[in-house]
């Protein structure tokens, strides 16, 4: 025999189940979805467009390695507010410039996060004597803005970057880093 | 029962959207915005709010009075890439984002390859321009860029390119004079230049005299040895002397000093003497005999 009664306290039961997973998944750091959910750093390099030289296999390995690799030193730097860390991926005009930014995060008691969801990368630019290699990024990214531990604001977008990349004694470094608008 | 249910869906519904509408306001940022170039972002309501700027290379966080515009300066916004910008105050947030880009072009980083290249060869210099703004950003417009190689007395070799994401690139033949070429890239009053030394190419042929010496020695000399274009091959570079007679073969490695190369072979009656540099290989004498 049903009895409609303990049906509908069932039926009740699991709605209200469902509810608080919904409001527990929700109110969930968006990163701790992000870090459980995708593969993280997966970087995509094409080479087809490069010129005026030819990238060679192991370069491409070599940046799609060191690219990746910049991005979890990035992530970590902004959110830790460590300047330090970024001399490991990046150099020159780039790093100095992020350090300015993590610099004044720091003071302001401020910080952000970079859940990295992806990239792909085209090579633009491939020097001759191979010193110097330009790519275009489109890379998916969320971004949260944060003031101690409150959210002030949080983001989940495609992003467009350009990097010039230098190579060194072991791992190539990011020397330009600019995020435009598109390509 | 089903009551609860439906108001329950209703009470989210409502939820959801007064959560959405609670942050759907943005504000008014421009478009576009140039490296160093103050920007005015209006705003509305009334009272006090935190300002957050979030940018590439500039970090804030101030008091903003709401109704008055956010004053950003030149200063603010000298860096490339994008900027966050959050008003936090009266339970409501307000947000928007922008680009800035970079401004004309002031510094060029310039690699030129290489340093040191043998005249009239095609195609063995490479420039690439990276073009930076005053506050050092990458401009990504497509800008010319004039590129011009010359050494003092021979016509210049001049090229000019189109940058793509920054980035300027060409190859060029060496001049046919030695000498330290001015390898120069500018876009409007930026320039930057490099030096390419050009130094003569392989000798163009070699020709040698010989001379009976004091001892009975020969004594070989040649005269001043230039590349195909006339320029003087550089001090230092080896010139090989060879005697083949009955007794063998003797060979003498010789540099070039002020022009010319010489040596001394040993006494022969009868030798056939050969003189080259690199690959190039110079006139024979036959010495002696019939």
């Amino acid at each position: 025999m049903r009895n409609p009664s303990l049906h509908s306290k069932r039926a009740l039961i699991a709605v209200g189940i469902a509810l608080a997973l919904y409001f527990v998944l929700a109110s969930l750091p968006p990163w701790v979805l992000a870090a459980t959910a995708s593969p993280s750093n997966k970087v995509q390099l094409n080479v087809a467009n490069a010129q005026p030289r030819q990238v060679e296999d192991a370069t491409v390995q070599a940046i799609q390695r060191d690219y990746g690799k910049a991005w979890q030193t990035l992530a970590q730097a902004m959110s830790e507010n460590r300047a330090d860390l970024l001399n490991a991926s990046f150099t020159g005009i780039a790093r100095d410039k992020l350090a300015q930014a993590i610099a004044e995060q720091k003071q302001a008691g401020l910080s952000r996060k970079y859940v990295d969801k992806g990239h792909h990368l085209e090579a633009v630019f491939y020097s001759v004597e191979g010193s110097a290699m330009e790519v275009r990024d489109t890379a998916q990214v969320e971004i949260q803005l944060l003031d101690g531990d409150k959210v002030v604001h949080s983001e989940d977008a495609t992003m467009h970057y350009v990097a010039l990349m230098t190579p060194t004694e072991n791992a190539w470094k990011i020397r330009v880093f600019q995020a435009v608008q598109g390509f | 029962m089903k009551r609860v249910l439906v108001l329950l869906m209703l009470l989210i519904a409502a939820c959801i959207v007064a959560s959405s509408v609670a942050h759907a306001q943005t504000l008014n940022v421009p478009e576009k915005v140039f490296a160093g170039t103050g920007v005015s972002i209006p705003t509305s309501g009334s009272g006090e709010a935190t300002l957050y700027l979030y940018g590439p290379n500039h970090v804030a966080k101030r008091k903003q009075q709401l109704g008055q515009p956010i004053q950003l300066a030149g200063d603010d916004v000298r860096a490339a890439g994008r900027y966050f910008i959050v008003l936090n105050g009266g339970g409501n947030e307000s947000s928007g984002s922008f680009f800035v880009t970079a401004n004309k072009v002031d510094n060029i980083a310039f690699l030129a390859r290489p340093s040191r290249v043998p005249a009239s060869k095609p195609g063995v210099i490479s420039g690439s321009a990276f073009l930076f703004d005053a506050y050092q950003n990458l401009q990504l417009e497509p800008t010319l860029v004039a590129f011009n190689l010359a050494v003092e007395g021979a016509p210049a070799i001049t090229r000019t390119e189109t940058s793509k994401f920054g980035v300027a690139w060409t190859r060029l033949d060496s001049g046919k004079k030695a000498g330290a070429a001015q390898f120069v890239a500018n876009v409007g009053d930026a320039r930057t230049n490099r030096v390419v030394q050009q130094v003569a190419a392989e000798p163009c042929n070699i020709r040698m005299r010989a001379q009976r010496g004091n001892n009975g020695a020969i004594e070989v000399v040649t005269d001043p040895i230039r590349d195909c274009s006339g320029n003087a091959v550089p001090d230092g570079t080896i010139v090989t002397f060879t005697a083949v007679d009955s007794n063998g073969k003797s060979t003498v490695d010789s540099r070039i000093k002020r022009g010319i190369a010489q040596a001394e072979l040993p006494p022969s009656n009868s030798a056939l003497i050969s003189v080259a540099a690199g690959v190039v290989v110079g006139n024979e004498i036959h010495w002696g005999g019939k």
